[in-house]
């Protein structure tokens, strides 16, 4: 380490202690026209045996206790040098173990599982439903939800904790190490936009690192550090991947794609399935995206273009919208004979398809693309037509026998005719309110139940909790009652649970 | 009179035509205005300039990022009409200004663009009214705006001569700056009242088809925008990403986010919500996100640090705003994963409803693209929804995408991967299967489900048909080879220990020995390898082989749990219980919270420092137990996918409030006294007996069911200490969590015996054998009570179904060559012992299989 480097990091350990506390916000500010201080720093954390490291790490976490955002984020730049350090260390079994670093990252550790009242801190979302009118939206116009099981679950917007409440720790084992570095992560992705670019490479670095050492890559990547394997949990990856998601999206384009590379590879060797779900999104996404590397100082790659507002899908496709409308007859039940002859039976207007159902129909006129042919079936086809006609009248839908090529789709648009029949007949309004009630209703039962169990005081056992029933049939009929004319039922929905069945 | 009102018709016709593009009508509608009154004459003229401006665009459409054209159009007539109407000046103010704003947007099109700033200039834009106006003249003003900022771009700034523009003086810098401020304004302003323009052409045509008669006129369909308006919506965000704006950029994507969606806009909609998702995903964090109703932060790490003297503000109003969503309780975003996946659900559904299902070669094309537009939007979906764990809901939406992925790998696989993630693994060995059918080649996909089939769902079958595709790839599969010889291993492991014929049982072990030494030789640096390897050898009772591959993954992996635990039983085994016993304490200290390991380590206390030590570690797991599962949200793993799920969840919160003192375990306990709740543990118990009975799983066991198992190795220390009244007490705690667990009614009849009741006895391990008939323990003790009735030839019976069971029970040996010598069998029972005899020289304190077995 070159003395220079030296008299920087000693002045900066300095000149902090004997700062007011009135000067904190100002001297946070002014610590990035420092040049010299940042790449000075870096070189005391890879020195692990340097005698500054104590009192680099020791400086590090007052700041970050200090609770300045700016003070902050300067300790926070570090964090993933920080990692590195502290796993290359404990995997090489190093007898003289970076203590300091240990003491650094369990501190902020501790400082960041706790709010400002020392209470366990929950971080937690909310997650959006179409089914609640937003700012940018309102639930009628996006045409009617699948009023499925799982969407009534998820009914209306609900809170999801997704990190804590964490333990205090207060060292580092096996068990909790990676706990606290994938909350360490979280912490740091939280803050990614305020990370320097030396932070975001060496971010990239650590993720590749900690995923090719003592792997076949590692000849490869040509990294000659530690060579034994080390352990890694799938959640870590998870936030290494978002980390290193924003610095491909943000001038490291090179580094950031071997590093997303790296993790791949190792979340496949590990079979995990969250990395790889997320990994391998990211690399789709990108795939068209032409990312351009740090041509400009400090040039984002995110760019956007005029796009053309015209749907760029013909008009003719059948898609899942114009198979909605579309009413399918009980005749259409044709076998074509050979499979070859039928490409696809595409969405027919009223107009085109025999309207009438008697017995003298003429042959169905099947549209192949554009161009209107009347295909020449077969006898046996012809037999079925008539046959399909006549039993038009029951009740039972018979299933379509088209052709290989056309059976996935038609099935999909049969089932989802059934949805849609039943959903026809009342307006969509009263649709969505019927979705609506039903989870008012929910809700309203579930808290409830929820208010009435939580004293924890109170010697309540678990049976009552268990017992409660939300019927949609009453309410949600009563909403669609008053409309005589419908004669289809109504869908109705009863979802009972409890311990009272 | 007549005459008037046919007039004032004819206007309203009109009027609807210019509103709704129709201008194929306009010159049959002019022939009859002239008819009408002289002085229409100029508006005629206005008419048909119009109109055939607007048909020469229609048929020679300006493409965005077009290059400049080689020769500019001449649209002679179309300037002869508008300067007709011009230079009379006979016409109303109103008709004078559409006049001028045709005529600059003609000078335009021929590329004459300061003569149409000159247009602009003369009529003052900003003075036209908009409250009131026609719905045409909306779309004019808009698309006034759009074309004024368009010749801005063009036509340098400032000075018109381009001399000075690169000499970076302070003053050229400042007019630059203006320049681009009136720019982006003006495509701001043109944004809006496009939008206003859209919402009211939409409302003032369903009013129209309710008013008109059934004849529909032409499908007033999908109304296009046109360069224009197109230009105008979009090119002020595409300036401020340009300069690195990303503040602005967002916060102008949000405005027309906010304006209330018509079917023209929806294709713009669906893209712009993808773009600022992906904003959101890739370019901003918690730190620097602002909600959509929030100022945006003065200063931002977002902008470009060198452009900062370009913000811009804005600061212009309008008369008349687009409608936005407004209303009570609107959701609106307080975090950029919650806004992102707003954004993201939202064109999710609408990318859904444009998916082409027809399979005809015609649609290719269309096909292709809405799965382009939709599979970017469940990446994003899937980034989003990764980064907070929510893998139950991520599953849901990626079963949505299906109507798209008829052979398409990269969705099939991310479904799979977010069922696995969610939990849903039979879902997911399903869906896996068809991954593997889509890309043979890939060892991953077959590896992942053999993962499942070996964890959660014990499809040892299916599991080696998985197992065997990666390893038939051969060399091709390269480092996953070693791995696919590691999963058929386990699987023949775990088949070995489910097997009930002792010759089954010796072949899969073989097998599985096997495996494990290929796998261990294909890659010799992998500590699972060389560890599964010295478990096999443990489990066939080759003790030293085995100690000899323990301390060889320990070598690879100092720290790793699962063979320090193997360790500590081989050495146990070996009858080496304090060097056991410091190996686990050891362990302990790197995982304070391991159950598995605590297990062990009350065993090896109660062995070596007597049940006292014993005892208090089971209070230390009490209260592990408690701070452990005190702390985590039921809602941590996402949510249950129905509403049983949520149910269980919800209760099991409930329970943990109101948890037993663990300190005075004969107080406050949990009272399960409702039959539903019974039930549910019914259920649970019937999943907890099964998995003891197999082998232990992999991931963390039920919180109740570890909270049983602690209950009942403290109620087998105080039967080893002859406490009947506190082991009952004990085994009480489990039982009412678990009241059908065969491992309770075992306990009981322990219990029973130590008090003496050898009939109650019995009846206890009968029913533990009805609900597990191969708890070999079970059977060992009723084969000695059974002895001790004197029904020698039943005992024998249970005793040896035990030893079928399990051939390594030496106490079971035991046991079976004391009812053959009561029998009088001696030459047998002589057997017995001696086999009893060898096995009890390598038994370890717990049955090696309690180490999980996991890919």
């Amino acid at each position: 380490m070159l003395a220079m480097d030296q008299g920087v990091v000693e002045e900066w350990l300095s000149e902090f202690k004997t700062l007011p506390d009135s000067a904190v916000s100002n001297y946070a500010a002014s610590l990035k026209d420092k040049g010299a201080l940042v790449p000075a720093l870096y070189k005391v954390i890879r020195e692990n045996y340097s005698d500054l490291l104590e009192p680099v790490c020791h400086q590090l976490f007052e700041f970050y206790r200090s609770g300045e955002p700016q003070l902050q984020r300067f300790t926070l730049q570090f964090l993933p040098e920080l990692l590195w350090s502290l796993l290359s260390v404990s995997a090489a079994r190093d007898p003289h173990t970076s203590g300091c670093i240990e003491a650094l990252l369990l501190g902020i550790y501790n400082l960041e599982i706790v709010d400002k009242d020392g209470q366990s801190k929950v971080l937690s979302f909310t997650v959006p439903s179409l089914s609640k009118p937003s700012v940018y939206h309102e639930p009628s116009t996006i045409g009617s939800l699948a009023l499925t099981e799982g969407a009534l679950a998820n009914h209306g917007l609900s809170r999801v904790v997704y990190s804590g409440p964490h333990l205090q720790r207060e060292t580092f084992t096996a068990q909790n190490r990676f706990e606290v570095l994938t909350f360490l992560l979280l912490c740091y992705n939280a803050a990614l936009s305020y990370m320097t670019s030396t932070s975001l490479q060496s971010l990239c670095q650590l993720s590749s690192r900690v995923c090719i050492c003592g792997y076949p890559r590692q000849q490869i990547r040509r990294y000659k550090g530690i060579s034994t394997r080390l352990t890694v949990t799938s959640e870590f990856l998870v936030q290494l991947i978002t980390g290193i998601h924003y610095a491909l999206c943000n001038g490291e384009v090179e580094l950031g794609s071997k590093a997303l590379d790296d993790v791949l590879y190792r979340a496949q060797l590990e079979l995990f399935p969250e990395a790889l779900l997320v990994g391998n999104a990211i690399k789709s996404s990108l795939h068209g995206a032409a990312l351009k590397s740090n041509n400009k100082e400090g040039a984002r790659s995110i760019q956007v273009e005029i796009t053309p507002t015209s749907s760029r899908i013909s008009r003719n496709a059948v898609t899942s919208l114009s198979i909605r409308g579309h009413r399918w007859k009980r005749h259409d039940a044709v076998d074509l004979g050979s499979p070859d002859e039928l490409m696809d039976i595409s969405e027919v207007d009223e107009g085109v398809w025999p309207g009438g159902v008697g017995p003298d129909m003429t042959p169905p006129t099947i549209t192949i693309s554009n161009s209107v042919t009347t295909l020449n079936l077969g006898a046996k086809a012809m037999k079925k037509c008539r046959l399909g006609g006549r039993t038009s009248k029951d009740k039972e839908a018979g299933p379509l026998t088209t052709g290989r090529a056309a059976s996935e789709n038609t099935e999909l648009s049969v089932k989802r005719l059934t949805l849609t029949s039943s959903q026809s007949v009342p307006k969509a309004g009263a649709l969505t309110s019927l979705t609506r009630t039903a989870s008012a209703v929910f809700s309203r039962s579930f808290e409830q139940v929820a208010s009435g169990n939580a004293p924890p005081s109170s010697n309540h056992n678990a049976s009552e909790a268990g017992r409660y029933s939300c019927s949609l049939q009453e309410e949600g009929l009563g909403y669609l009652s008053p409309t005589p004319n419908h004669t289809q039922r109504s869908p109705s929905i009863s979802v009972h649970l409890g311990s009272d069945l | 009179m007549t005459a008037r009102k046919s007039g004032s018709r004819l206007e309203t016709e009109i009027e609807r035509c210019r509103s709704e593009c129709q201008w194929d009508k306009i010159p049959e509608l002019v022939r009859q205005l002239s008819a009408k009154l002289i002085s229409n004459d100029d508006l005629g003229e206005l008419l048909q300039g119009e109109c055939k401006l607007q048909t020469y665009l229609k048929e020679n459409p300006i493409k965005q990022g077009a290059s400049p054209r080689g020769p500019r159009p001449k649209l002679v007539e179309v300037r002869k009409h508008l300067t007709a109407a011009l230079d009379r000046g006979n016409l109303k103010a109103d008709y004078l200004q559409e006049t001028s704003l045709l005529m600059a947007k003609l000078c335009y099109v021929e590329g004459e663009y300061r003569d149409a700033l000159g247009h602009y200039n003369r009529v003052n834009l900003d003075d036209m009214q908009l409250v009131g106006a026609p719905v045409y003249r909306l779309s004019m003003i808009a698309e006034a705006y759009a074309t004024k900022g368009l010749c801005l771009e063009k036509v340098p700034a400032a000075s018109p001569s381009l001399s000075n523009k690169n000499t970076g003086s302070p003053a050229s810098n400042r007019s630059t700056t203006d320049r681009e401020q009136e720019i982006i304004t003006c495509y701001e302003k043109s944004g809006d009242i496009a939008l206003l323009y859209l919402q009211e052409a939409e409302k003032a045509l369903s009013a129209g088809i309710q008013n008109r008669s059934p004849k529909p006129g032409p499908t007033a369909q999908d109304q296009e925008l046109g360069y224009f308006l197109e230009t105008g919506l979009q090119r002020a965000h595409v300036i401020h990403f340009k300069n690195g704006n990303l503040t602005h950029g967002v916060g102008r994507f949000r405005e027309i986010l906010r304006a209330v969606e018509t079917r023209t806009t929806q294709n713009l909609r669906m893209t712009i919500a993808r773009q600022l998702a992906e904003i959101l995903l890739r370019g901003m964090c918690e730190q620097s996100y602002w909600s959509p109703l929030e100022d945006p932060p003065t200063v931002s790490p977002l902008d470009d640090p060198t452009r900062q003297g370009h913000t811009h503000s804005k600061n212009y109003s309008l008369s008349r705003r687009p409608r936005v969503y407004s209303g009570e309780n609107l959701f609106c975003p307080q975090e950029n994963t919650e806004e992102a996946l707003l954004l993201l659900l939202i064109s999710e559904s609408m990318a859904n409803r444009d998916a082409v299902l027809s399979r005809i070669p015609e649609h290719n094309n269309d096909r292709i693209i809405s799965l382009q537009s939709a599979s970017v939007v469940y990446d994003l979906l899937t980034i989003a929804l990764g980064r907070r764990g929510q893998y139950e809901m991520l599953s849901e939406c990626l079963e949505r995408a299906m109507k798209f992925a008829f052979e398409e790998f990269h969705l099939w696989y991310q479904l799979a991967l977010s069922l696995m993630a969610a939990g849903k693994s039979a879902r997911a060995v399903k869906v896996l299967k068809e991954c593997i059918r889509l890309k043979p080649d890939d060892p991953t996909i077959p590896l992942l489900a053999v993962k499942l089939c070996i964890g959660p769902l014990h499809w040892l079958d299916e599991g080696e048909c998985f197992g065997k595709i990666v390893i038939d790839m051969g060399e091709k599969a390269a480092e996953f080879r070693a791995k696919g010889y590691l999963a058929i291993g386990l699987v023949y492991s775990l088949k070995a220990t489910d097997a009930s014929l002792r010759s089954t049982q010796e072949d899969y072990q073989r097998k599985a020995l096997g495996a494990f030494q290929r796998a261990q030789s294909l890659s010799p640096t992998d500590h699972l390898a060389a560890f599964y390897l010295a478990l096999q050898l443990a489990v066939s009772r080759q003790i030293p082989e085995a100690l000899g591959y323990v301390r060889q993954a320990l070598q690879l992996q100092g720290d790793d749990v699962h063979s320090l635990h193997l360790l500590a039983l081989l050495l146990s085994a070996q009858k080496h219980y304090h060097d056991g016993l410091n190996i686990i304490e050891m362990a302990l200290s790197e995982y304070p919270e391991n159950f598995n390991l605590l297990y062990t380590k009350v065993k090896l206390e109660s062995m070596c420092r007597g049940p006292e030590e014993a005892l208090l570690t089971c209070k230390h797991m009490l209260q592990i137990w408690k701070s452990f599962y005190n702390l985590t949200n039921p809602s941590d793993s996402g949510r249950g996918s129905s509403l049983l799920d949520r149910a269980i969840a919800d209760r099991r919160q409930l329970n943990a409030m109101t948890l037993p003192d663990f300190s005075d375990p004969e107080t406050g306990s949990v009272h399960a006294t409702s039959i539903a709740a019974s039930r549910v543990e019914q259920a649970l118990s019937e999943v907890a007996s099964s998995l003891q009975s197999s082998a232990p799983k992999h991931g963390p066991l039920h919180p109740w069911m570890t909270l049983a198992q602690i209950w009942l190795h403290a109620a087998e220390v105080y039967i080893s200490m002859s406490k009947p009244a506190e082991a009952s007490a004990c085994t009480q705690e489990a039982a009412n969590l678990f009241p059908t667990s065969h491992n309770v009614l075992y306990m009981r009849g322990q219990i029973a015996e130590l008090r003496g009741n050898i009939d109650e006895a019995k009846r206890w391990y009968e029913e533990a054998l009805s609900i597990n008939p191969t708890h070999v323990k079970t059977m060992q003790r009723l084969g000695l009570i059974l002895h001790q009735l004197q029904r020698y030839s039943l005992s024998e019976k249970v005793l040896r179904d035990a030893v079928q069971v399990n051939s390594t029970a030496h106490d079971v040996w035991n046991s079976l060559g004391e009812v053959l010598q009561a029998q009088g069998n001696a030459a047998a029972a002589t057997e017995c012992f001696l086999t009893a005899l060898e096995l009890e020289a390598s038994s370890p304190i717990l049955p090696f299989t309690i180490i999980p077995r996991a890919l």
